[in-house]
């Protein structure tokens, strides 16, 4: 089902778009268009490519093939700035406001009007020309007013104010709603209409299917890095949406040997809450089970992992691992036999610049000397055990960890905990950034681990990762878990509908 | 997701501290003695505190770009030594003055480009600036104080314009200035993102690393300014005489209210906190209390000036 | 899977080897140069007087060494050492117990370490302005609690460290051959030695590691300290008199010898022993500078240079690093 097109030529179209990453296809001849006056909502699962396009559509990334056309006729879009000449401004979830300046200097960043004394700001006129803007999409808040001061609503419609400033006829929004109340969002859809009647078109990203009905015209679903629909939204609904967000044919081996009697309850939480944003947290991993979590990006599973392992301090709550409760500290959960293999391997998992042997050992360095004294001999063993084991693609434990691919990197990260002697494991997004060859490693990587007895909590933003490894899961949204399903519930689209706002 | 950090100011702290702290030591100075709130006297801390007010301005927005110029004492003293001896020299108290300029505006634009260009975290950057500043200052002078100095330079100090001593006009114009720079022209927003928001003024079309060198050239050249207010003060110059006034200059940004992160700066504060600090050596002055001591004192209130600030920062 | 392919190299050394290896020949090369320049160079006077400077200096910087692989810096080094002489001074003239003296100097060095280490740890205010206020505060009650004053006049037994031979080896030589020994052992042999590279590396990820950050912070700048609190003994020792201004010129060449040794300000590289052949170059340059009869006064000139290209090397070099 496509949409027929209107006698105009599109405001803006993008046309056979691809783009690779190391080891990743982030878009595949992806082809998308805008008109004026349109709200054209952008669907689709995390890593279907979302966001590379909006960074594509503003010139922060060069596609590897692919044209751009401006109403009809092909246009080079290189630079942030040539984007912005072309009219198009992105809100990126971090904004880019100084809290200091008042509204008005933010608006006009480096675009600020002289006055008549050289070298001065005519202050008068950047004021008005702010009130003007603030005007247009109904925000009435003094201009003068410092940044830092506004919440997150109002330096978003600051962002937005921006934006138009520079005559922006395409603007496009990443999941503006996620941090805002009720209230909030309808001012912003109110605003959305304004600029509708301006005949501003609007690419907005949501996985709110609510929203995607409300405000959208159009809406384009992408999957895997390609394009799979673009329908009209009054000719579609909810449920085949989802169809097409989810169905995706099996590419990757996950050799799981499921868990049907689990052994002892390793971990329990109760009722947890956290000042980043999580709320009245309960759940349970047993012995030898792998427990999914899942839910959309900013649902709260990386908060919950962090409040588990200690890294976050909790305001309500209990956390007990092997019946004993814990103190709240990665001290002392990594002394308990608790594990966190982070997000971003990066900067939370290993010190890039120190040698592969010595990340093995950092963990377990209480452990394996007690006395305290540490001997290079005893380690480099005890990092040749680890390698060996994980088969970890390294010529010796002395190689800087920096220089090691993405999939090993995540292996001497599993490994560190290995060597610690860990027993219950939490893994966040385990193989993001990891190609296809090395995921099947991983996921082998962590059934044996199941099988040797170990609780594993894991959290994945890619469904079918959940479903073809977990033994259940917990979905959440919002901050709280929404819900959890037992094997023979465990698909790809109720995880999903667990995950979206309705 | 992160959005920008909302600093938390509860509601009694719209009351700047460094005005309690002020009225705290004029209050309590007034009472440990006579001597002190005397017209004569509070003229002499306004004179006094003229030098450090022109260092402790472009200090400020140095600070604001989360970065520091321990050298500026140095430069301060090497111009003036510059400029001591070319008056000496050439009888001349123009070329003098622009010596000293010279002086401070080189190192100015030196710790601008070790901070800006090649990357060199701000305080070793002037670290070493300061060292080498320092070690010119000594060779060149043999450890000895310029002397001979003719009386025009003199009287830069002790002279009046209107009845308003100079000294008390180079400090207001400098206010002034450093008023309309940070608040009225592109350079001073600049200032702010620098501190605040690197990216956001990159993404705005402006080169972040040209107003980065900026900023510290105007450092420097205010150091060479200065020069010629403690040269006509002492009507000489020592290779040691504005060692550590970049401390007085850092303690009164502190106290004043600008925080060291976040790009947050009130340059009144700083004209607050110089006027503090100024009372402060004045008022210790007057009970006897030795210059080491002093600067303990300072040095104890920048710590509590940091911890305040580390406090109100967390939440 | 992608991997760098790596050319099997003919020697089995790694790379922090190499530098030590590079810096012990540039050592002896200034070695070689200052011989020929100079006649005084190489008579026994001076090549002593050479390894006590340097012994000094090293002890001085070897605890300021395990804070900078923190990426942290410690300016207040020469305030301590200041206070520390000053006070280990007023308490063997009280006493006439260079045992006690010695306690205090170590103890003040502690102590005021201790409170380097709570700023930073605790309070988080970033090193360099805490450790900056701290130098002041201490520059100043050292210089109120002398009030002008000189102490002199020690006990032999206490000068023996600072001016003493054995075996025709200066002592401080020795004490500083111990601390090499233990700097390198407490960093290389140690878990928590270990756990401090990888702080300075990446503090987070130790973090999440299960190492207790703040407390290994305390340990480093308490470290830091008492090794200021001893260097004080040895210069007390050694010029056997005490006065407000005997840590001022101080810290430069500390962290001079520091960075010149290889340690990184970024933090997670660098040795111990590294810091001791940076002090050996640094007490050579100036030495040499002594020699060819250049104005003392160019000193502190010819250090800011040297610390502004060792960080620029480290800054630049880094930039192409993982």
């Amino acid at each position: 089902m496509s949409a027929e097109s209107h006698s105009a030529a599109p405001l803006f179209a993008l046309q056979g778009i691809s783009k690779q990453f190391p080891g990743v296809r982030a878009l595949d001849d992806v082809s998308f268009d805008i008109r004026a006056g349109e709200t054209h909502m952008l669907l689709g699962e995390n890593g279907a490519g979302k966001s590379t396009l909006m960074k594509i559509l503003c010139g922060a990334y060069r596609p590897d093939a692919g044209a751009f056309l401006v109403s009809g006729e092909p246009v080079s879009v290189i630079t942030p700035a040539d984007a912005r000449r072309l009219g198009i401004a992105v809100i990126f979830q971090e904004f880019t406001l100084v809290p200091y300046l008042d509204i008005a200097h933010n608006v006009f960043l480096g675009r600020e009007f002289p006055g008549r004394i050289p070298g001065l700001i005519d202050r008068g006129r950047l004021y008005r020309e702010t009130r003007r803007v603030l005007d247009t999409i109904g925000f009435d808040i003094d201009p003068r007013l410092p940044v830092h001061r506004l919440g997150v609503a109002q330096q978003q419609m600051v962002e937005i104010a921006k934006a138009l400033s520079q005559d922006a006829r395409i603007l496009v929004m990443d999941e503006p709603t996620a941090a805002l109340s009720e209230r909030e969002t309808e001012r912003l859809f109110a605003m959305i209409a304004r600029l509708k009647a301006r005949g501003v078109a609007i690419v907005y990203i949501s996985h709110r299917l609510a929203e995607v009905f409300a405000l959208g015209d159009r809406i384009t679903v992408l999957r895997d890095g390609r394009k799979v629909a673009s329908v009209l939204a009054a000719q579609t609904t909810p449920d085949e949406l989802v169809r097409l967000m989810v169905g995706r044919s099996i590419d990757t081996t996950y050799g799981r040997h499921f868990c049907d009697s689990p052994g002892d309850l390793a971990l329990e939480v109760k009722g947890i809450s956290a000042d980043s944003g999580i709320s009245d947290v309960s759940l349970t991993v047993r012995a030898g089970e792998i427990v999914g979590l899942a839910g959309l990006v900013g649902s709260g599973r990386s908060e919950v992992a962090r409040a588990i392992f200690g890294a976050d301090r909790i305001t309500a709550g209990e956390i007990r691992m092997f019946g004993a409760p814990m103190d709240g500290s990665p001290q002392d959960s990594a002394r308990r036999g608790m594990a966190l293999i982070p997000e971003n391997r990066k900067t939370q998992g290993l010190a890039l610049a120190r040698s592969v042997g010595d990340n093995i050992v950092l963990a377990g360095l209480r452990k394996m000397f007690r006395s305290g004294i540490f001997s290079p001999r005893r380690a480099t063993e005890a990092a040749q055990a680890v390698i060996e084991r994980l088969r970890i693609a390294t010529p010796s434990p002395r190689r800087t960890v920096g220089f090691l691919s993405g999939g090993n990197q995540q292996k001497v990260v599993v490994g560190k905990w290995l060597n610690a002697g860990a027993r219950f494991f939490i893994f966040d997004e385990p193989t993001r950034g990891i190609d296809v060859g090395a995921k099947a490693e991983i996921f082998k990587l962590i059934d044996g681990l199941a099988r040797e007895g170990a609780a594993i909590l894991m959290i994945s933003s890619e469904q079918s990762e959940i479903v073809h490894v977990c033994d259940r899961a917990y979905v959440m949204r919002a901050g709280r878990i929404a819900g959890e399903l037992a094997r023979q519930q465990l698909t790809e689209a109720n995880i999903v509908r667990l995950g979206m706002h309705q | 997701m992160s959005q920008i950090r909302t600093a938390a100011l509860p509601a009694l702290a719209r009351v700047p501290g460094v005005a309690i702290v002020l009225v705290a030591l004029l209050v309590g100075f007034s009472l440990a003695g006579p001597r002190f709130l005397t017209p004569a006297n509070i003229a002499n801390i306004l004179m006094q505190s003229t030098v450090l007010i022109l260092l402790a301005l472009p200090m400020t927005l140095i600070i604001m770009t989360e970065g520091l110029d321990l050298s500026m004492g140095a430069v301060l003293t090497l111009a003036s030594i510059a400029l001591a001896m070319t008056v000496v020299a050439t009888g001349s108290p123009a070329l003098g003055f622009l010596a000293g300029l010279a002086v401070g505006l080189g190192f100015g634009l030196a710790n601008g480009a070790l901070v800006a260009l090649i990357g060199i975290p701000p305080f070793i950057a002037t670290l070493g600036t300061l060292g080498i500043a320092q070690g010119l200052a000594l060779a060149v002078t043999d450890g000895q104080s310029v002397v001979g100095i003719p009386p025009s330079i003199e009287r830069v100090y002790s002279g009046t314009l209107f009845a308003v001593p100079i000294p008390i006009i180079i400090g207001a114009a400098a206010y002034a200035l450093g008023h309309l720079l940070l608040y009225h022209t592109r350079f001073g927003a600049a200032v702010f993102a620098l501190g605040g928001n690197r990216e956001a003024l990159r993404l705005a079309g402006a080169s972040d690393r040209a107003m980065l060198i900026v900023v510290y050239a105007v450092g420097g050249l205010m150091a060479g300014f200065a020069a010629l207010l403690m040269t006509a003060r002492m009507n000489s110059a020592h290779p040691t005489a504005g060692i550590g006034l970049e401390f007085d200059a850092i303690a009164a940004v502190a106290v004043g209210g600008t925080s060291f992160e976040r790009g947050n700066g009130w340059l009144f504060g700083t004209l607050l906190g110089v006027v503090a600090v100024g009372v402060l050596r004045n008022g210790l002055n007057l009970l006897a209390v030795p210059s080491s001591a002093q600067v303990a004192c300072i040095g104890a209130l920048v710590i509590l000036a940091l911890f305040i600030d580390a406090l109100r920062s967390r939440p | 899977m992608s991997q760098m392919a790596e050319t099997r190299p003919r020697l089995a050394l790694s790379r922090d080897v190499l530098q030590a290896f590079y810096r012990l020949l540039a050592a002896a090369l200034l070695c070689a140069a200052l011989a020929l320049a100079s006649d005084a160079f190489l008579t026994l006077g001076n090549i002593l007087n050479v390894l006590r400077q340097t012994a000094l200096l090293f002890l001085m910087a070897s605890g300021l060494t395990l804070v900078i692989l923190t990426a942290g810096l410690d300016l207040s080094v020469g305030a301590n050492i200041g206070l520390s002489a000053c006070l280990a001074a007023s308490v063997i003239q009280a006493t006439g117990s260079a045992g006690l003296g010695v306690a205090t100097g170590i103890g003040c060095g502690a102590l005021i370490g201790i409170c380097n280490g709570a700023l930073v740890a605790w309070l988080r205010i970033p090193s360099f302005i805490a450790t900056y206020g701290m130098m002041w505060m201490l520059t100043g009650v050292t210089y109120y609690y002398m009030a002008g004053e000189t102490i002199h006049g020690f006990p032999p037994s206490f000068r023996q460290f600072g001016s003493g031979y054995l075996l025709g080896v200066p002592i401080p030589v020795y004490v500083m051959v111990l601390f090499l020994g233990i700097g390198t052992l407490f960093a290389q042999r140690t878990i928590w030695g270990q756990q401090i590279y990888a702080l300075g590396a990446n503090p987070e990820a130790t973090r999440l590691s299960g190492v207790p950050v703040e407390r290994r912070l305390l340990l480093v700048y308490t470290f830091s300290g008492a090794m200021a609190g001893l260097a004080s003994l040895i210069i007390l020792a050694r010029i056997n008199s005490a006065q407000g201004d005997i840590g001022e010129e101080l810290t430069l060449p500390a962290i001079a010898a520091v960075l010149i040794g290889g340690t990184s300000l970024f933090g997670g590289s660098g040795s111990v022993s590294g810091t001791l052949i940076g002090a050996l170059i640094l007490t050579l340059v100036l030495n040499g500078m002594n020699l060819l009869q250049i104005n003392a006064s160019w000193q502190p000139l010819a250090t800011g240079l040297i610390i502004l290209l060792a960080v620029g090397i480290d800054t630049i070099t880094r930039r192409t690093a993982p």
